[in-house]
């Protein structure tokens, strides 16, 4: 009998002219979005290689410029990625990292680049409530419900065929659309995209997230369709509840957040740095004045002075670190607490929750900025400045026939590529709403369909 | 008429006044936040650079300590109309510096999980709501009227089929527009009243515009409903024929032409215009260092230095050409289709669109000459005086801001919008009315 149900219900929507229509516009669309993801991708590997090599030539004892490692991932979900500073300048002379330029990015404004992530959550997402919001409703409109149940059949057996017939189907299109948006990211991004081990497992638990999310709206479709009466109040409500928890909801979160928890603004903050900073380097300029004079009437030798002049260097960048540190680390507990407010409020949208999961699967999300961000003060703190130092200790300036070779290797950052379950576990807050959500629905749905008025 | 009668009214008047309160509310405070970071960074212009250099100097070699910190380069003001379209007006809160070159910061300022979704600005909240609501309203004029059999009692009486049908579209686009109407002014009182935008007479009537071109955007949806509800027989296949078409319309057709104005017009990122500069650079220091041996410093001549200046003065020009072209041809390809005209149109008419920010490039480009200009000739001076002329061109260059763009160029440039969207109102009104006179009223 499930078997029968579920026949059926997959000979109906298959022959539906939603289904059709969808199909024609996301073959259409994801083929072109994934040929624009894999262009930039290509030159985003590209400009890293261009970049390294402008920095290795230029990188000194002085600064040094530290690049973002490019997510392997980014052309499935972009996340972050572009909107977020990639290259940071370490200085020893101020205890600041600043951003060099980035692009133009005017169109981003007005239009999200859209990629595999907004196919899935807002288009997949629409088709598969209109496929499920008159799998209970229709039926009982066109009379065949109440044939169904005149038959020996428990009534949560025809429920799980008709949400089954449902998914199947959402997820026979979500696979072909994943299919279909790799095989054009191989082709264009020309070998630069590298699928394989790590990124195929993460690319097919990409793919069941995806799947949760549409039995999530599958399962909110079937809920409301179990709950009416009729099949075209049903749809309104369907579509109402899209709109507001997919489109309208995680538009809004972040603003709002940003509005009711505000952060003083980044220039305040470079200000207070600033002040900071200025303050700090006339008080060290004091310092070297007197030191030098001293040195000076003691008659020392240039290489004394030159290391005692170092170990003054170094007491002040110490000192330096620690002070502009607290200024930065107190912005830092701000801004984090803007973010997780904004997360709190805006991830009850399977949408928002969808995109959190995927920006720590694929290393585009915030927590990987973070990670990045921990990883350029650990590399300036235990690498620059002591290597730095180390380079500056050997050099003679006083010398002025041979100038002085000041260049500073330091290893690139390497892409923090941690396991699949660590990816895992950092999403395990959305995740774990998501399935919350899931069952809360299919339970939902059950409980109204087993109260329903077949007549 | 039954519109206002049942819940669909009502409905859309509270739903359309608390989102466009919501995000006026947002979008407010967005604004005040990133005006009190343009003034922030603008007193921090003025303060002084600290820095200075020490020497050491002992009896058998000398060496020296020398440090400089200055403020951050300067941002743009932020302009009070993206309080209720932001446009592009964000990508105007990066710092630039200017001198020979343009180097354009990275985006900050915005809440930090913001830049994964839209906006939420009214043209945000007009581009979803307003269709959707048009589309709703109108559906029902054929397949629930002959449900009910309301329409083929009207047909009885001696009316022609066209008068009804454009009866129809006017009923539908009042019982829209007038919610929309008090939402829209409701949220323009409150960004008045309680944020103190909007004060101008010329704000005004930008307001009135944006609110003429929005009824426009809502009379096609209108229409296209209207067409729907005459090619389908039963109001659920309607229903769910207008959703696909909205999706496709409001969510694909916009995103869809942007990419594709993208793919044809490719350009530089800004890593490869450094590294244009920077092989131009090595290739003039290499030819100076084969004209005269003698000096092979890491510095180029002052006799090359103009060169240097003129080509990457030409391939930053390039650059901005380039990202310019692919501008144009985006929203040429979104007027096409109408929520792509919406979200250009409106951005233009309140000054916050592709011609504020041509105009913002327009104007850094020509910072950069002044700089450079000044650069030039104090190649030809003494040290002082060379220095003099930089501090002059510095000041000038810094405290240059752009002027709010005039209503009259505003409006220039959001005609091809207009039209677009007043064609697509044409041709959906002439279709529906050529489909509804042989609906079959039974």
């Amino acid at each position: 009998m499930f078997r029968t149900i579920l026949r059926r219900e997959l000979q109906e929507t298959g022959a539906s002219s939603t289904l059709l229509s969808a199909l024609v516009a996301l073959t259409i669309l994801v083929p072109l979005s994934a040929y624009i993801q894999a262009r930039d991708y290509r030159r985003v590997v590209e400009d890293y290689a261009i970049r390294q090599s402008i920095h290795q030539t230029e990188n000194s004892s002085q600064s040094v410029v530290l690049i973002r490692p490019i997510p392997p991932l980014a052309p499935f979900f972009n996340g972050a990625y572009d909107s977020l500073p990639d290259e940071f300048r370490l200085r020893n002379d101020t205890a600041t990292t600043n951003t060099p330029s980035r692009d133009l990015t005017p169109l981003d404004w007005l239009f999200p680049k859209i990629d595999l992530s907004f196919v899935i959550g807002v288009l997949m997402t629409l088709l598969t409530i209109l496929l499920a919001h008159d799998t209970i409703a229709g039926d009982r409109e066109q009379g065949a419900l109440k044939l169904i149940l005149a038959g020996p059949i428990e009534r949560r057996t025809v429920l799980a065929a008709k949400v089954t017939g449902v998914i199947l189907t959402a997820t026979i299109i979500l696979i072909y659309i994943v299919f279909l948006y790799t095989i054009v990211v191989m082709i264009f991004s020309e070998k630069t995209f590298d699928l394989s081990g790590g990124n195929l497992s993460a690319l097919a638990v990409f793919t069941l997230v995806a799947v949760i999310v549409l039995v999530v709206t599958a399962a909110l479709g079937v809920a409301v369709s179990a709950s009416v009466k009729r099949s075209s109040v049903s749809l309104f409500a369907c579509a109402s509840i899209w709109i507001v928890i997919i489109v309208i909801w995680p538009t809004f979160g972040p603003y709002i957040a940003s509005s009711s928890k505000p952060a003083p603004p980044p220039e305040a903050f470079q200000r207070d740095i600033a002040s900071k900073e200025k303050e700090l380097i006339q008080e060290e300029l004091a310092e070297h004045r007197k030191t030098a004079a001293d040195l000076k009437a003691r008659q020392v030798e240039v290489e004394v002075a030159w290391r005692q002049y170092l170990e003054l260097r170094r007491r002040w960048i110490e000192r330096r670190n620690e002070e502009i540190g607290r200024i930065v680390s107190e912005r830092k507990e701000r801004i984090q607490d803007q973010q997780a407010f904004a997360r709190r409020i805006s991830l009850f949208s399977p949408y928002t929750a969808f995109k959190e999961v995927l920006g720590s699967l694929c290393g585009t999300g915030l927590e990987s900025y973070d990670e990045f961000l921990v990883e350029v003060e650990r590399c300036r703190l235990q690498e620059f400045i002591p290597k730095g130092l180390d380079l500056r200790s050997r050099q003679k300036p006083w010398m002025l026939s041979a100038s002085p070779d000041d260049r500073l290797q330091l290893l690139s950052l390497q892409t923090p590529s941690p396991t699949l379950s660590k990816r895992l576990a950092a999403a395990a807050w959305p995740l774990s709403i998501l399935i919350a959500e899931m069952i809360i629905l299919l339970m939902l749905g059950v409980l109204s369909f087993e109260r329903y008025d077949v007549r | 008429m039954a519109n206002i009668r049942n819940f669909k009214t009502p409905v859309a008047l509270v739903i359309m006044t608390l989102l466009l309160l919501l995000s006026a509310h947002v979008l407010a405070l967005d604004y005040r936040n990133r005006l009190n970071n343009w003034s922030v960074n603008l007193n921090s212009q003025s303060e002084p650079i600290a820095g200075g250099r020490i020497s050491y100097d002992l009896s058998d070699g000398s060496f020296s300590h020398g440090v400089g910190f200055s403020h951050p380069p300067p941002i743009q003001p932020p302009e009070p109309f993206s309080a209720l379209i932001k446009g592009m007006d964000g990508e105007m809160d990066r710092t630039v510096s200017v001198s020979q070159r343009i180097v354009i910061g990275a985006r900050n300022g915005e809440p930090a999980t913001s830049s994964l979704f839209d906006t939420p600005d009214t043209s945000f909240v007009v581009k979803l709501l307003v269709s959707l609501f048009a589309l709703m309203f109108s559906l029902d004029a054929a397949p629930r009227e002959k449900e009910s059999g309301t329409l083929r009692a009207m047909l009885a009486q001696p009316i022609r089929r066209r008068e009804l049908i454009l009866s129809k579209s006017l009923g539908t686009s009042i019982s829209l527009l007038a919610p929309f109407a008090i939402a829209y002014f409701v949220e323009i009182i409150y960004l008045h009243l309680a944020h103190g935008l909007l004060n101008d007479r010329q704000d005004l009537v930008r307001a009135m515009l944006i609110f003429g071109f929005v009824s426009l955007y809502g009379i096609v949806f209108a229409h296209i409903g209207l067409f729907i509800s005459t090619i389908t027989t039963r109001t659920r296949i309607a229903i769910t024929t207008a959703l696909l078409t909205w999706a496709t319309i409001v969510l694909i057709l916009p995103n869809a032409s942007v990419l594709m104005a993208k793919l044809l017009t490719p350009t530089p990122s800004y890593n490869q215009l450094n590294a244009r500069l920077r092989e131009a650079r090595m290739r003039v220091l290499k030819e100076d260092a084969e004209e005269n041996s003698a000096a092979r410093t890491a510095r180029p001549s002052i006799q090359s230095l103009p060169r240097i200046y003129e080509i990457e003065r030409q391939e930053t020009d390039n650059y901005i050409a380039s990202k310019k072209d692919q501008n144009r041809r985006a929203r040429l390809f979104a007027a096409l289709s109408p929520a792509g005209a919406l979200t250009f149109g409106l951005s233009d008419l309140a000054g916050t669109g592709m011609d504020a920010y041509n105009s913002y490039l327009d104007l850094l480009r020509s910072s950069r000459d002044v700089m450079l200009d000044a650069l030039k000739r104090s190649l030809n001076l003494s040290r002082q005086e060379g220095d003099k002329l930089m501090q002059e061109a510095i000041e000038t260059a810094v405290h240059r801001q752009r002027r709010a763009e005039p209503l009259g160029a505003s409006l220039r440039s959001s005609i091809i919008p207009i039209t677009s969207l007043l064609a697509w109102a044409v041709i959906f009104g002439l279709a529906a009315c050529w489909r509804f006179k042989r609906y079959d009223v039974r």
